[in-house]
């Protein structure tokens, strides 16, 4: 079983998505987002959450839908669609990390706060290396008083203004551990950074002295940080996986409707064949997020493999397609007004995000036996 | 005169004209700020070193015009190799009537006047021949109407080389002229388009009751078609030539190594799958710089080299493939952009002004299509409006 939803409670629940996000989302909210500061709208975070999207991974216990990646990995494929800005990806790898801990009373106190929207988790994990790998971890924790302190630096956070949970994965003396810092605690800077992706809240956090709970057991707890990028990354393939799917369709639509020399644009050749390339990109990915959601879902033996090749797979389907889109469209799509470079620019970013489609290649390689 | 005595002469003329801190970050379109350098370099002979010397020049070889050339780009001064890369000067040089010929060529091969290129339209686009801005004789000047789109460096031109419909009741290539037409009137509205680079060099233009003298015309009435696949040709050489660098201009590395010393301020030189990726794309950079050589060398014998329509689809490879590359080389702080962040800056504004070169001036399909059909003769596609008079073609 891969969701606790049946076939037709999904396709109920994927159509209320969309008619939602056709409504609050269109392309005239994304840009109007882009320009403000966090680039976060409540109001939509509100609808979704009404919705039960961010507690797609929490179980009922504790005020989730618990529907699981597969249906979270659908709802991604529908948010990637059209662009949505929200603090979909923290929320889900903050429950990931929240959950992987399996600490009753944490779960207890933090997620029907994530579930119900309330809480947007910011996720402090990388170091400026931003490699997502234990190694890049850039933060120090050392024991201080009943408490620990944490000094160093994280990097591209995502959501950090919009946030009221700040989670830090941070380097203990006895391995990687999850850390809890109260928002604006003392010691703490927050600098958002300028991204090209303008829908994106991105931000370096430093750390001087600031106070922190710990959350994680004693002992090394990187497998738990792995399994929440996991799933993070399951997300990420789907919204790249919807991202392709909406660019390939427009793009065939503009193929199709566009005459030069007498001919729709889409029957010369040269298009055409491209059109049929995006397409086979566009399946491939769809194929890809899907498959290593349902495979995390089922908690398969190859699920970490399939998450791998959804990510490198994803990424780049949805940069091909996004810069072959601009392309097949001419000089239209060199315009701001023309949403080809807003994909193109999400295509960027969720290329760099939770580590690098050559990282997930090499991890791809290694799994295989490599 | 040897080659020494021209490189000695040239020396010499710099060291008296050109301060290499007079450079300035100039814009590509409008007025040059460099003026007054301009006709300095005109009246030496070196603007346009082949031409005749009634029009400025000093009827020079290519390979003598290539040392001048090649003495100015080494102290960074503009203004030489212009008869082979203006487009505009060599376009009337060839067409225009010798009056308005010796009007404008001096302005234009010392940069007084703004220029820009009114082809695009709305529904014409790959398809030029489709142009619906007409151009009506009223005496001894055109009335034109019409709109134009994607129109670089519009807003600040003084005038535009336009394409416009002459007769309708003829066959599309038949039926078009094509006119300097002066761009400071009032039957002229030019709006800038935001570009995807967040940029504004583009614009549309909306042309209302304009007027041009008839004396501006280019070539014969409803001759235009012909005239355009001149400037077309230098247009294109000049793009599969140079590209605009960097935005940023934070101290980029310059020169065949750039993308090594990227790499290796990056950190990841030793990265072997990048290292066979700078191979690649370096590769090509030298590769189109070997093949435009020796597209000009073959040109001076007299022979027209297929080479030479190449280089646009070349530079935009490599400008593309480039942009990927930096990409790579910066890994996730290409999430960011901005004059904090220079080399993410210009690895994103690669990864959008390559279409400058793959769309603008024809696109790369177009291209394979003028490569395959005029250069290798292979069978044209069917061109179902090509005979049918320009009256009955529908619209775009
Ligand atoms: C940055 C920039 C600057 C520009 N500056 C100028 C300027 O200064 N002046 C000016 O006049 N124009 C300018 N242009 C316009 C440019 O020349 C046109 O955009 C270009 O020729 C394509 O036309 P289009 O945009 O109408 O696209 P379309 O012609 O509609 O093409 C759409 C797609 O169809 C493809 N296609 C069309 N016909 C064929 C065919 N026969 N076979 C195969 N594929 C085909 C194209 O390759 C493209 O992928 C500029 C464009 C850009 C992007």
């Amino acid at each position: 079983m891969t969701s606790s939803l049946s076939a037709e409670e999904l396709d109920a629940f994927l159509e209320s998505l969309k008619r939602l996000l056709a409504d609050r989302c269109t392309e005239g909210d994304v840009r109007r987002l882009m320009e403000q500061p966090g680039h976060h709208d409540a109001d939509l975070w509100a609808r979704l959450s009404e919705m039960g999207v961010p507690g797609l991974l929490v179980e009922p216990a504790h005020g989730g839908l618990g529907a699981g990646p597969a249906v979270l990995e659908r709802a991604m494929e529908e948010l990637g669609a059209v662009l949505a800005p929200t603090p979909i990806l923290s929320t889900v790898i903050a429950t990931a990390l929240v959950q992987g801990l399996g600490d009753e009373a944490v779960s207890a106190r933090l997620l029907p706060g994530l579930a119900d929207g309330s809480t947007i988790a910011a996720v402090a994990l990388t170091g400026p290396a931003a490699k997502w790998t234990a190694e890049s971890v850039a933060v120090a924790a050392i024991p201080e008083g009943n408490g620990w302190r944490l000094d160093g630096k994280a990097a591209f956070v995502l959501h950090a203004s919009a946030a009221n949970l700040l989670l830090v994965v941070a380097r203990a003396p006895d391995g990687i551990a999850l850390f809890e810092v109260e928002a604006g605690a003392k010691g703490m800077s927050v600098a958002p950074l300028p991204a090209f992706d303008r829908t994106l809240d991105l931000a370096d956090i430093g750390f001087e002295g600031v106070a922190a709970v710990r959350l994680s057991a004693p002992g090394d707890g990187w497998a738990v940080v792995e399994q929440a990028l996991d799933m993070g990354r399951v997300a990420l393939a789907g919204e790249q996986a919807g991202g392709t799917r909406r660019v390939f369709e427009f793009t065939t639509g503009y193929a199709r409707d566009r005459h030069q020399f007498g001919r729709a644009i889409g029957s010369f050749q040269a298009i055409k064949h491209m059109a049929a390339d995006l397409l086979l990109e566009s399946e491939s990915a769809i194929s890809a997020a899907r498959h290593a959601a349902e495979a995390l879902a089922d908690g398969a033996a190859d699920a970490p493999q399939s998450i791998s090749l959804a990510a490198f797979a994803c990424a780049d389907a949805y940069v091909r397609t996004t810069a072959d889109s601009i392309q097949m469209h001419g000089g239209i799509a060199f315009t701001w007004v023309h949403p080809a470079h807003l994909y193109l620019r999400r295509a960027r970013a969720d290329a760099q995000l939770l580590g690098s489609s050559a990282a997930m290649r090499e991890r791809f390689v290694q799994q295989l036996g490599g | 005169m040897t080659d020494e005595e021209l490189i000695a002469e040239v020396r010499g003329w710099l060291a008296a004209n050109w301060n290499p801190r007079d450079k300035v970050q100039a814009e590509s379109f409008g007025r040059s700020p460099y003026q007054s350098f301009l006709e300095k370099v005109l009246a030496a002979g070196y603007a346009v070193p082949s031409w005749p010397k009634e029009l400025g020049g000093r009827a020079m070889t290519p390979a003598q015009g290539r040392l001048i050339e090649r003495e100015f780009a080494a102290v960074g001064a503009p203004g030489a190799g212009q008869d082979r890369h203006n487009l505009w000067a060599n376009t009337a040089l060839a067409y225009a009537t010798p009056e308005f010929r010796d009007e404008i060529v001096p302005k234009l091969l010392t940069g007084a006047v703004g220029m820009c290129l009114l082809y695009s339209e709305p529904g014409a686009g790959s398809d030029l021949a489709a142009v619906r801005t007409r151009a009506d004789l009223e005496g001894d000047r055109f009335r034109v109407n019409g709109q134009k789109v994607w129109t670089s460096g519009a807003a600040i031109a003084d005038y535009g080389m336009l394409i416009a419909r002459t007769d309708w009741d003829v066959p599309k290539h038949l039926g078009i002229s094509f006119f300097f037409l002066p761009m400071k009137q009032p039957g002229i509205e030019v709006r800038p388009l935001r570009q995807i680079t967040d940029e504004a060099h583009f614009n549309e233009v909306f042309i209302t009751d304009a007027f041009v003298p008839a004396a501006n015309l280019l070539g014969p009435l409803n001759g235009g078609w012909k005239v355009l696949q001149t400037a077309l040709a230098y247009e294109r050489s000049v793009m599969g030539d140079a590209a605009r660098g960097p935005r940023s201009g934070k101290g980029s590395p310059k020169g065949d190594g750039a993308l090594v010393e990227l790499a290796r301020e990056a950190g990841v030189l030793d990265d072997p799958l990048i290292r066979q990726e700078i191979a690649q794309v370096t590769a090509w950079k030298i590769l189109n710089r070997m093949n435009n050589a020796r597209a000009k060398a073959e040109l001076k014998r007299g022979t027209s080299s297929p080479i030479m329509s190449l280089g646009k689809l070349a530079m935009s490879r490599i400008l593309h493939q480039e942009a990927r590359l930096r990409t790579l080389l910066l890994g996730a702080d290409s999430l960011l952009e901005g004059p904090d962040h220079p080399r993410a800056e210009d690895a994103n504004f690669l990864s959008l002004n390559a279409y400058f070169t793959s769309i603008g001036g024809g696109t790369d399909q177009i291209q394979r299509n003028i490569i395959g059909e005029r250069v290798l003769g292979l069978p044209k596609e069917p061109e179902i409006d090509r005979t049918m008079p320009f009256r009955e073609v529908r619209s775009g």
